[in-house]
């Protein structure tokens, strides 16, 4: 609001905010008019949708803002022209269209090359947002942004900031393949195995670090195995290291020499059988002799997999508690299709729950998702670095996530420090969208469906320009959520 | 037809309120956090209870990740120590800060042993619970609740909150500092609380006349996290008028400083959290509850340098912070407590690090506590089934004695239960 130009026609900001709020407690629950997009006059009217306190009114009966709801869950929101593309499409063709177009390659972080990785992780948190910002296939950035979070490492333990940068390639490039390929991939990923501690565990003396959580977070839940199941476990993921560094270069740091490795391409870590354990172990049911693989696929053979990660699906796509009849049935299709995520994330968007009425604005965007659809809704110049130094407030600092169980989500985004953190930026966004503002009156329908509370609607209305609508429009209650 | 469908939304509202309260259970634990109540009540200034009146002041530091309680709490004098860490036990026994013959506080603790001398600070050993789990985010949530079998879903701070405050017109009676979220120990369906993260940037850019457009905007919002949003808002803008007036009314007295060696840099700045707290007594803002974080205490991996240096980083800030609240005549008024989920492994690993564990001790440090050792000695030679130490003293009994002892509340109400009693402190208010 401190970057809007003097209110005009006389009446201040703060009168006319004072008449919104006056107004906004006469307003009654005002039904939306039957689409979702045409609730708007030529003077850019907003009509609430909603009571107070009562619930949204779902307008994902329509097929437009069913394809808008896909497109704020599966890709940070979208641009005016990403969302036209997508409604020509439809819905049907968009979801395969997202899940079958093969994920886009970010441009080359020349950092990455840094002997031992040391260079900020400031470059790399810009670098991936803008490719958010820039990609042809935002699918793919929500799902390496979901692994992300779900096989979670962070760049203070790993300690090799090129490792991180490797692992985030990584789930870009796997993230829709399946979940055998991934969890291989995740047991011997470089970062990880310092992450997780794996780089160090020996048959002697196993750190059951990895192997607890491989089974707690990664695939089963809690529950679903012994102690006795991690100590077996960890003894037969031994023997793994970091890969072999390709040569190695001496850097003088203050008075301290470095020899500081450096990769010549990425890499996955060894398994050196001098450090591994080759005795029979009891894991999960079983007796016998075990690899990494092996224990891979001993989770895969579990009942309990399948459901567990289609929940994990489901709490980030669908709504924050997915009944048991849905991540049963999505769990039963993707053990059938021997774990394949594009029969998984397909199943999720067609299924009914993806579009019931209750799922209607049930997820709170995450700090990225809502950053990254503010700046698509505004365009111009990617605002990439406040957006990088932006999520910290909010509670997301990409490659930092705040531990092992990768980002809390929904009521944990909501605070007394996030929402303030939340509005600043909206703020911030503004003050840098320099040059006329595109319409607000399109933001309100087609980012907000033109489904608002009655606050949103009367101090939109009042507004005294198109920037102090575009402040109500980011900062409202409807836009954090989807 | 009206009256089927007014009955279907009512009910299918109470469901998911009632779901967002109970389902949360094993799937919100897989995610790494503990159900968020989203129906805080909300007419948030409305309520009104009858609160304690005394003017104590409670403070608890997470020591996240799990912390090796052989190492903040030496055994001098135990062979066995040797045998299970022979890379980790000789240094840490031989540096250790003695406290008697059999036990010294870890060599980077100077801070605390100091105020072990002068009777302030209180030690209970071998605190954990029965069947211990080795989930990080299991034990979390057994601790934040203070119920090892699971079924509560509010925090024990936060019920405290809800039952002796009216958190509901002082949203700043718990408050949590250095966090961007609320912890697990002060949720509560029934409680407001604050979150602070930063004291300099707490606060909307471009003023009052942000502050009152957002504040109209967040009214009656509709939706299952309407109530949690507004009450957000409210609690944000009355926050940021307290902090106004409080940060003018204080001076530092103390020097905190967050720049200190850690193998990997920390999360949480420990030091300018404990400012803020100090800050948000010193000037009478009403503040009660307040909770800060430390995490880095996961040490599966080169244990030796990580850990020396977390305890180093914990010691210099809770001196700085007792410095400050002595020299602005506080001192007498707040308990500080840790807690973490568990202990680690008496036995090391090949990392030089150590897993998961159970009991551990627990450090009381201030005037109010009776300097002192606690509980009982944990045995390095009758380990449980898991090679772990076998807790000796239920940590609720810890919260009990805080609560009634030190608060002042009605500790059986809000813990479900009585539980045996350790006298840690020196006079307190009322009995458990």
């Amino acid at each position: 609001m401190a970057a809007a130009p003097p209110a005009r026609q006389g009446i201040t900001r703060r009168q006319a905010l004072s008449a919104a709020v006056a107004a906004g407690v006469g307003v009654g629950a005002v039904r939306l008019l039957g689409g979702a997009l045409q609730n708007l006059g030529r003077t850019g009217t907003v009509v609430a949708s909603g009571n107070s306190g009562g619930d949204w009114v779902s307008p994902l009966g329509s097929e437009s803002a069913r394809v808008m709801h896909l497109l704020r869950r599966a890709t940070f929101g979208y641009t005016p022209a990403q969302l036209d593309s997508a409604l020509s499409e439809g819905f049907s063709r968009t979801v395969d269209r997202l899940i079958e177009t093969h994920p886009a390659e970010p441009p080359v972080l020349a950092e990455a090359s840094t002997p031992g990785g040391r260079f900020p992780v400031a470059q790399m948190q810009q670098w991936w947002i803008d490719h958010m910002l820039a990609t042809p296939t935002p699918f793919a950035e929500r799902m390496t942004l979901f692994w992300h979070g779900h096989f979670t490492s962070d760049y203070r333990k790993a300690g090799d900031n090129t490792f991180m940068f490797w692992q985030n390639l990584t789930w870009r490039r796997m993230g829709m393949t399946d979940l055998r390929s991934m969890l291989m991939k995740v047991t011997t990923d470089p970062a990880m195995l310092r992450y997780l501690d794996l780089a160090t565990s020996v048959a002697s003396n196993p750190n059951e670090n990895y192997s607890r959580e491989l089974m707690e977070l990664f695939s089963m839940g809690p529950g679903n195995y012994s102690e006795e199941d991690v100590r077996q476990g960890a003894l037969a993921l031994t023997g793994w290291q970091l890969p072999r560094p390709d040569s190695f270069d001496t850097v003088t740091v203050g008075a301290k020499t470095r020899r500081l490795p450096v990769y010549d391409s990425q890499k996955s870590g060894v398994f050196n059988p001098r450090r591994g354990y080759s005795g029979s172990v009891t894991f999960l049911g079983q007796i016998g002799r075990l690899d990494a693989e092996g224990v891979v696929d001993r989770i895969l053979a579990q009942p309990a997999t399948a459901p567990f990660i289609a929940g994990r699906v489901a709490q980030q796509f669908i709504n924050g508690r997915p009944s048991a009849s849905l991540t049963t049935s999505l769990g039963d299709a993707f053990r059938r299709s021997h774990y394949d995520l594009k029969t998984l994330m397909k199943a999720l968007f067609t299924s009914d729950d993806f579009k019931a009425a209750s799922s209607y604005r049930s997820l709170v965007k995450s700090p990225t998702e809502f950053m990254v659809h503010t700046a698509r809704a505004l365009g111009g110049p990617h605002p990439s670095k406040l957006i990088a130094t932006s999520g910290a407030g909010m509670g997301q600092i990409l490659f930092d996530p705040p531990d092992v169980g990768g980002w809390p989500n929904n009521e944990s985004w909501i605070s007394s420090n996030t929402v303030i953190e939340r509005v600043n930026f909206v703020t911030a966004a503004l003050a840098q969208a320099r040059g006329s503002l595109p319409s607000a009156a399109y933001a309100a329908t087609h980012h907000l469906d033109g489904v608002v509370g009655a606050q949103t609607a009367a101090l939109f209305n009042q507004a005294a320009d198109e920037r102090a609508q575009w402040f109500i429009v980011l900062a409202s209650p409807e836009f954090q959520l989807k | 037809m009206t009256d089927e469908i007014g009955i279907n939304q009512l009910k299918r509202r109470d469901f998911l309120r009632a779901g967002l309260v109970f389902g949360a259970g094993a799937a919100g634990l897989a995610a790494g956090y503990a159900a968020v109540p989203d129906a805080f009540a909300r007419a948030v200034y409305a309520a009104k209870q009858e609160g304690i009146t005394n003017d104590h002041v409670l403070v608890m530091i997470q020591l996240a990740g799990g912390n090796d309680g052989l190492r903040t709490l030496v055994p001098l004098a135990d062979p066995v120590l040797h045998d299970l860490r022979p890379k980790l036990a000789g240094s840490m026994v031989s540096q250790a800060l003695p406290l008697n013959k059999s036990y010294g506080l870890n060599h980077n603790l100077p801070g605390i042993k100091a105020l072990w001398d002068k009777g302030k600070v209180a030690i209970v050993q071998g605190v954990g619970y029965p069947n211990p789990t080795f989930s990080h985010f299991e034990s979390i949530r057994i601790w934040e609740t203070g119920d090892p079998t699971r079924r509560q879903v509010d925090g024990w701070l936060g019920r405290t909150l809800a039952q002796a405050y009216d958190s509901n017109g002082h949203p700043l009676t718990g408050c949590a500092c250095g966090a961007t979220d609320v912890p697990g120990a002060l949720r509560d369906l029934q409680a407001t609380m604050t979150v602070i993260q930063n004291q300099k940037t707490f606060g909307f850019t471009g003023g009052s006349e942000v502050e009152a457009a957002v504040g109209a905007l967040y009214k009656g919002t509709p939706g299952i996290y309407g109530a949690l949003f507004d009450t957000a808002i409210a609690t944000a803008t009355e926050t940021v008028a307290t902090l106004r007036t409080s940060s003018t009314g204080y001076q530092a007295m103390a020097d905190y400083t967050d720049n200190v060696k850690l193998v990997y840099s920390s999360k949480n700045q420990l030091a300018a959290a404990l400012q803020l707290a100090a800050q948000l007594i010193v000037t009478g803002t009403g503040v009660k509850l307040l909770h800060v974080t430390l995490g880095g205490f996961d040490t599966h991996y080169t244990e030796l340098s990580r850990h020396d240096d977390l305890m180093g980083y914990l010691d210099s800030a809770v001196s700085a912070f007792y410095k400050d609240l002595a020299a602005h005549g506080k001192a007498d008024k707040v308990l500080i407590a840790t807690w973490s989920e568990f202990g680690r492994r008496p036995k090391e690993n090949a990392s030089g690090g150590t897993d998961h564990g159970a009991a551990a001790p627990l450090l009381l440090i201030g005037d109010p506590a009776k300097g002192g050792l606690y509980g009982e000695e944990p045995s390095l030679t009758a380990l449980d089934g898991t090679g772990n130490l076998k807790y000796a003293v239920d940590f609720r009994s810890v919260y009990q004695e805080i609560l009634s002892g030190h608060l002042g509340a009605d500790s059986k109400g809000i813990l479900g239960a009585g539980f045996d009693t350790v006298h840690f402190l020196k006079s307190p208010v009322s009995a458990a």
